[in-house]
């Protein structure tokens, strides 16, 4: 099961490819040099377009286990979604760090800072490494997902931290440059361009790589529920009586 | 280019980081498929 049908995924990664090498190119060799950092402000385009879209990432997965968790919409879909957008947060925030950091060599002198933008971020990075790796702990399906679905929630509560991190302590990272209050970014044309073009193609790797993370969720998902099955059967072939399931304890684990 | 090492690394290894874990989820999709037409 997927979220797109193979059709709009194939044309969505032929999209997604197509827009990543005109990034590539605007990025590398139409966009001009900084005035003040020169050529090592190239990364931007990779650097925030990846905290944004693990933003993205993080917040659907908040989304997703809001929904999980109110009854009315309780559905196995959302425990998918939020694990699958989850790891994908994951990459974008590890993305995140290592351009900041290339970037930051040349720029700061030094490749870390324990800087409240940078350790918020990194803070950011390893909760959802956690989330993942609870994900990872067998437990009966519900359980799991209801248990996830709280940690998700609480290490959301980290993004807006690192977003204002630049505001509510002195840092060594610069302060909003798009979203501030006015919203009216100082930024030249082709610059502006090349930035809002590189969100366009993150987002559109964001969903590509979505649609089979959580064709994996679903397969793996459907495994488990195989093999619990089988296990059962095998129990209650093996006593020779007919125990009920609820007394054979088999995890979740992949 | 200036600090051509680290922008032109810096966008590699977002490129070979990307195209991996690209690689790496097929290789767990078909992995998963196939335990899942044996099981």
């Amino acid at each position: 099961m997927t979220l797109l049908n193979p059709r709009l995924a194939k044309v969505l990664g032929i999209a997604t490819l197509g827009s990543l090498v005109v990034l590539a190119l605007f990025g590398l060799w139409i966009a001009p040099p900084d005035a003040v950092q020169s050529d090592a402000q190239r990364l931007m385009y990779l650097h925030v377009p990846s905290a944004w879209i693990a933003y993205l990432a993080f917040g659907v997965t908040a989304l997703s286990s809001a929904l999980y968790l109110w009854r009315r919409t309780r559905s196995p879909v959302w425990d998918r979604l939020a694990g699958a957008s989850a790891e994908l947060g994951v990459l974008f925030t590890g993305m995140t760090l290592l351009m900041g950091s290339l970037w930051g060599r040349p720029v700061w002198g030094v490749w870390w800072a324990w800087d409240a933008r940078l350790v918020t971020t990194a803070v950011l990075f390893f909760l959802y490494v956690g989330y993942l790796a609870l994900r990872r702990v067998p437990a009966p399906i519900d359980a799991r997902a209801k248990r996830c679905a709280i940690a998700a929630l609480v290490a959301f509560v980290d993004v807006p931290i690192v977003h204002f991190s630049v505001d509510w302590w002195r840092t060594l990272h610069q302060q909003a440059t798009v979203f501030t209050p006015s919203l009216n970014a100082h930024i030249h044309g082709v610059m502006a361009f090349t930035l809002w073009w590189g969100v366009l193609a993150f987002t559109l790797l964001y969903i590509f790589l979505l649609d089979k993370r959580y064709r994996l969720e679903t397969l793996e998902e459907d495994l488990d529920a195989k093999e619990l099955a089988q296990a059962i059967e095998e129990r209650v072939a093996g006593a020779g009586t007919t125990a009920p399931p609820g007394q054979v304890e088999v995890g979740a684990g992949r | 280019m200036k600090f051509a090492g680290y922008v032109i690394g810096g966008y590699s290894v977002a490129g070979a980081a990307f195209l991996l874990y690209w690689l790496r989820l097929n290789a767990r999709i078909r992995h998963a498929e196939r335990l899942d037409r044996d099981a």
